[in-house]
Order: structure tokens, then sequence, then C-alpha cells
């Protein structure tokens, strides 16, 4: 058990030097200093500024640099944002994009473990169906255009929640709903098949005869077995989550962490396109692990090996 | 003993016929793989109307642009932003016969009776501080006041600031409640929704007098010449819809291909190799797959730039995992099988083994798996192009289309609505398509 556990933690450090390296060499594949490229400054300006951000010394020496500095929490200075590090803007954007990410996940496992037990339960008929339907389009449609619609309808048209921002409670259920979309969609139908075998089980079949309420068939034995897949889905659904958030804070124009990467992809602020690839990096290791332990102690079958 | 065949008459003992030979076998006509997938796959309703679909979007994206009127970059900036239906009113008298349509600028369009436009109207006097124009057609004064609507909005924001925490407002606040609400607006109280419904749907939004008589009556036309209408440059949306269905296209089999390519070999590699070169192969795959593909995909964009050609390198680049994996677990199971030991008994390179022997059997799988892919690669290039980082302008694609679309959405819903549409059909279209493919191809994937 604690073996296992260490394994896991070994194996998510080895992701995240492989994260890193690969983020370092990516960017520092990149032609042309990232000083020299917009303006032209003053030779002895230019080499002070490499000077300060360590673009004179070899790229082993970075890397090293890189490594350590990354080690200790620091993710360096921002290149366009002048007098900003990395580690203040992350802080700065981050409990937005936390605050959409923990509701979404909250909505997404709880609305889809529920609609997957309906559809299960009323197998072929109007309900499921309905729900097959609208699972599918969750999965085909993609999140800028639902987010583009939600603005619209709710927005323009109804005028309920606001167009723009996280400044009123409102303004937090457009983005929550739209990021918990796909994921939902495909929670339903995941937690719908597994429902639908689980209950065909003989135990299923045992405990009806036993004369057990089929409320407390279904939620106590069919419901903890079939959840089993769901809760290993929890990890994809985190990135899903994460890369969602790219567009999504765009679209409601919200200042997370997910926008913040976007613009600094666009602008080629390296320092904190690393920044924030790390860290996100970082983030979803750490949820994986965690998923992964949690795991161990829900469904008590699992060999580690 | 023979005395009974003596009496069989000699003409019985002719043989029979070549083709009457087999007449009574029962039999089942011998299927290849690919008729027995086939006609499993053409009893899937679903996924035959889905392939349909996909085969006249490749021959409209590929045909369309050939004797298509117009270019996806050619700009005509004086017919920007027109809806494909518009509302006209038609001016018939002894000088004019022609149709206007007004736009959402306030300006005056030239259409023909049935929706093809000809020309912006030049205004003879355009008085901004009072809101109205004037045009002059043969002597005849065609005038659009759109005065009280722009002042009734100003009014509104007024309210919106001054009364916005608030439930419930005096009628009276505004004068464009007021006159609404004719003479009894003393002591109505309204709320702030309902003026805002007041102000968008009770006030005409232009009065539009032509030879002192006031038009009312619009006439709704297909605009016949933008199908789809215009975006804000004035270029045609239908054939920027169809370019994106080119580049959606190229970049989703492309990067099928090559995640084809590289999945194959890898997986083959490593699945044949087995032991601990098979261990460490699916170590670093488990390492790339435990962070989302799309972070790479931006990282690797940033690195080679933007443009349709960088979009397919960094999916192909990243995508190939699941095709590993899949590979390497069909040739785990397939190496140890007779027909592969015969053709290394017979001296095979495992060059040959690969592509003679175990890729042909692992063709249904792999086929299931690209089709899979697509979709997703068409997903990730419509994500790509909407955060700004896909093909480059003036190239259209559909993620690019609905990220210009969103600066004026709430005016022309048309320009987002359009490119959403192709891309969510398209999408289930593939989708379905597959799903059809998996279980007629593979059912043991069946879920």
């Amino acid at each position: 058990m604690v073996r296992y556990i260490v394994k896991r933690a070994a194996a998510a450090l080895i992701t995240i030097w492989f994260i890193m390296t690969l983020t370092f060499l990516l960017m520092n594949a990149i032609p042309g200093s990232p000083i020299s490229t917009d303006k032209v400054y003053d030779v002895t300006l230019q080499q002070a500024l490499e000077e300060k951000y360590g673009l004179n010394k070899p790229w082993h020496e970075r890397y090293i640099k890189y490594l350590v500095d990354y080690a200790h929490g620091d993710f360096g200075m921002s290149y366009l944002k002048v007098g900003l590090s990395t580690n203040e803007i992350i802080a700065a954007g981050f409990p937005y994009s936390l605050r959409i990410g923990i509701f979404s996940s909250i909505l997404i496992v709880s609305f889809g473990v529920m609609a997957g037990i309906l559809a299960a339960l009323r197998q072929n008929k109007m309900i499921d169906r309905l729900l097959m339907v609208l699972s599918t389009l969750g999965s085909t449609i993609p999140s800028f255009v639902f987010a583009t619609l939600y603005l619209f309808v709710f927005s323009k048209i109804l005028g309920l929640v606001p167009a723009f921002g996280v400044g009123h409670w409102k303004g937090y259920i457009g983005p929550v709903l739209v990021t918990s979309v796909f994921s939902m969609a495909f929670v339903t139908r995941l937690m719908r098949t597994s429902m639908i075998e689980e209950l065909n089980q003989d135990y299923i079949r045992t405990a009806r005869a036993k004369g057990i309420s089929e409320f407390k068939v279904v939620t106590k034995h069919a419901m903890r077995n079939a959840v089993l897949p769901v809760i290993t889905y929890i990890g994809p659904m985190v990135a899903m989550v994460v890369t969602g958030s790219f567009v999504i804070e765009k679209v409601f124009g919200i200042p997370g962490i997910g926008s913040l990467f976007t613009s600094s992809v666009l602008s080629r602020d390296y320092t904190l396109i690393m920044g924030i690839t790390v860290f996100f990096a970082v983030f979803l290791v750490f949820c994986t692990l965690v998923v992964d332990i949690l795991y161990v102690f829900v469904d008590p079958r699992i060999k580690y090996d | 003993m023979n005395h009974g065949l003596e009496q069989i008459s000699p003409e019985l003992w002719e043989p029979l016929e070549l083709i009457e030979k087999d007449f009574e076998k029962i039999e089942k006509p011998s299927l290849t793989f690919l008729q027995d997938g086939w006609r499993r796959l053409k009893k899937n309703k679903t996924a035959m109307v889905s392939m349909v679909f996909v085969l006249i979007l490749i021959l409209g994206a590929i045909l369309i642009p050939s004797f298509w009127p117009y270019s996806y970059e050619e700009q005509t900036l004086t017919l920007s932003n027109v809806p494909p239906i518009l509302k006209i009113y038609p001016l018939a008298d002894e000088v004019n016969n022609i149709c206007v349509y007004i736009t959402e600028g306030y300006d005056a369009i030239e259409v023909t009776p049935d929706g093809e436009l000809v020309q912006l109207l030049q205004p003879d006097y355009k008085d901004i501080i009072s809101r109205k124009s004037v045009y002059d057609l043969n002597g005849k004064e065609l005038a659009i006041d759109y005065s009280l609507y722009t002042q009734a909005k100003k009014e509104y924001s007024a309210l919106e600031k001054k009364y916005g925490g608030m439930e419930l407002i005096p009628a009276d606040a505004a004068v464009y409640l007021s006159n609404y609400f004719g003479g009894g607006a003393e002591g109505e109280m309204v709320s702030l929704a309902e003026t805002k419904k007041i102000l968008e749907e009770k006030i005409d939004k232009c009065t539009i007098t032509y030879d002192g008589a006031k038009l009312t009556q619009p006439k709704s036309v297909h605009n016949k010449t933008f199908v789809l209408g215009s975006d804000s440059l004035g270029r045609d949306l239908f054939i920027r819809v169809v370019y994106g269905a080119r580049v959606s296209l190229t970049v989703g089999i492309f990067a099928a291909l090559v995640n084809f390519i590289i999945g194959v070999f890898y997986g083959c590699f490593a699945g044949y190799k087995g032991g601990n070169v098979d261990t460490v192969m699916m170590r670093i795959v488990d390492v790339i797959d435990s962070v989302p593909m799309t972070l790479y995909v931006i990282l690797i964009m940033v690195l080679i730039g933007s443009g349709m050609k960088s979009i397919i390198i960094a999916l192909g680049l990243t995508y190939w995992v699941r095709m590993a994996r899949i590979v390497r677990g069909q040739v785990l199971s397939l190496k140890n099988s007779e027909f592969v030991l015969a053709a290394r008994t017979l001296g095979a390179s495992t060059g040959r083994i690969f592509v003679k022997h175990l890729i042909p059997n692992m063709m249904g799988t792999i086929m299931v798996a690209i089709a899979m892919q697509i979709p997703n690669a068409i997903f990730t290039e419509a994500f790509l192009s909407f955060i700004g980082l896909g093909v480059s302008a003036p190239m259209a694609s559909w993620g690019t289309l609905c990220n210009d679309a969103l600066a004026s959405i709430y005016v022309y819903p048309y320009q987002l609505l359009i490119p959403a549409a192709a891309i969510s059909i398209t999408i289930l279209a593939l989708n379905l398509f597959s799903d059809g493919l998996r279980d007629a191809f593979d059912p043991k994937q069946r879920k």
C-alpha cells in the first residue's frame, strides 16, 4: 500500500520533470532572443536585460537554474508585464479559475451520475433516449458555441446575467455550465453503461430476492460499484476543465489563468508561458495522484503491484 | 444382384451440366473482411446517412470554390454585414422602381425585388447630430430617421445606471417610457427588464419616409448575392464556410494520418520487441498522456508559428499516443500466432512481417481509431483557431469565423450561427459514422 503510493508519487515527479524539460526545450528552440524581437534597444541596455534574465548564459546553465528556481517555487519575471513576477500573475488569476473549476467538477459528477442512473433505470424509454440525444449534442457542439449561445440568450435577449466578467455571482453561472457540458455528457454515458452492467449482475438479483427495497438496491448495491469508472475519469475531467478554461474565460471575459495563458501565448511572453504550463502540469499531476490514491481506498479489489 | 440397374433408362446416366453442379449446396458466399464489414455498415442507417453527409461535404469543399463567383478573400466593403434574409422596402412609382434594404448601421442598400444586392446608396446629406440621412432618388426624397431609437437607448442606459439595483422604476423617468404609456404614466411602475423589452420591441429602430409617406411594410427576401450573408469586410460568408470545411477536413484527415504513421511504428516496435524496451516505451507514453494534449499543441504552435501546416504537425506529433496503445495491444496478441511464426521460419524480415502480416490483421482496429481521431482533430483545430492560434487571415477556418463573429454577436448573430452549425453538424456526422464503423469492423470494442 505505502509502496504503491510512493511509486505513484515518484511517477508523478518524473512526469513533472519531463514536462518542465519539454517546455524548456520548446521555448528555447524558438529562434532569436525574446528581448530583441519587438523593440530595438540600446546595445548596453539589451546586454543589461539579458544579464538580468540570465539569457547570456549557455543553455545548460539556464536549464539547471530553471529547474532549481522552479523547485523553489520561483517562476521568474514576466518579460512583457513589466515588474510583475509570474507567481504574482498566476496568484491573481488562479482563484477565478479554481472557483469555476470546483463548481464545474461538482456539477459534472453529481449531474452526470444522477442522469446516468436515471437513464440506466429507464433503459430505452423516453427519458433515456432524451438524455442520450442531449449527451451526444453535448459532446459534439464546441464549448465556444455554447458559451456564445448562452450569452446571446441569457444576456442579450433575457437580460438575466451580465455579459462580461464575474463582478456579480450570476457571472459564474454561464462559465460553470459551459465548462461542464462536455464532461457531463461523457460522465452520463459512462455511468449509464456501467450501471446497466451492474444491474444485470447476480448479486443485484440476490439483493432483490431478499426483499430489499429497489431504492436501496440501486443506491447501496449497484451505484457503489457502478460509480468506479467515473472516479477514474476525474483525472481526464480536470484536464478537460483546464483546457476548456482557455476558451471559456476568453468569451466570458474572466481574468482567470486560462485567459492569461492564451494572452501570454498570443503575445509571446515566454516566461509566463513556461510558468503557466508548468503550473498546469503540476496541478494536473497532483489531481491525478490524489485520484489514484483515493481509488485504492474506494475499490479494495485493486491490486497495487 | 444388379437386375434393378438395367431397368434405369440410359439417358438418366447423362452427366449434369457443369453449372448445375453447385445447385444443392447450402452455403453463404465467402466474404472478405472488408466486404463483411461493409455489409454490416450498410445496415446501420445513422452511419450511412452520416457517411453520405460527409461525402457531400468533401465533394462540396473540393468542387464549390472552382465555380463560385466569389473568392474567400474578395472584399466588397460597401456591402458588409448583410444578412442572408433581407427585409426590403419596395419603392415603386413613375421614376423609381427599386427596393431598399436598411442596414443595422442605418445605411440604405439598393436591392432588386428578388433579393440581389445592387449598390450602397450615397446619401444626399447625412445629419449625424439629428440622426437623419436623406437620399435623393431621381428627385424623390428617401429619408431615414433613427433619432427616436438612439435617444431612447441613451435614456435606457441612464436608467440602468440610475436604478441599477432597484426593482421598479417610475414609468415617467424617461421620455420614451412616458410616450409608450401615453398620458396615464403618472405613478405607474415598471421593472428594468420591462423597460429594456419596451426599448427593443416596441420602438422602431428607424422611421423611413419616401416621398413624404412613411414606409412600414417590409418584405422578406433571400439574399441572392451572398447566399449566407456577408461578413464585416463584405466577404461572402458561404464561400468562407466552404473554405473552412476545406481547412477542417484537411487538418482532420492529415493529422489522423500522421498519428497513424507515428502510432503504428511506435506501437509495433514496442509490442514486437517486448520486455524492457516495451516497458520503457510505454512508460514514456504514460508520461506524455498524463498532461492534456492541448497544452503541447499550443506550445508547439508557439514554436513553429500558426498556419494549417503547423496545426497538422502539432496535432500529428501529440495525438499518436492512443494509436500507439491500440497497436501495441494488438501486436502483443498477434505476435505469437502461428502465421507470424511461419513467416519468421521462412526467413521474412521484421519489416516484412509488420507490413505483410501484422498490420493487415489489425486494419479493422486501426481504421476505426483513425476515423475516431478525425473529429477530435477538427475539434482541436476549431479550438486553436478560436483562441487565435489557427490559420492566419485572410484564410478562413470554422474556428476563426466564429472568433471573427464574436465581436458583433449581438448585432449579427448569423455570422456566428452559420459556422457554429457547420462545425457541430460535421463533428456529429463524423462521430456517428465512426461509431458505425466501429460496430461494423471492430465489434469487440463496442460498449
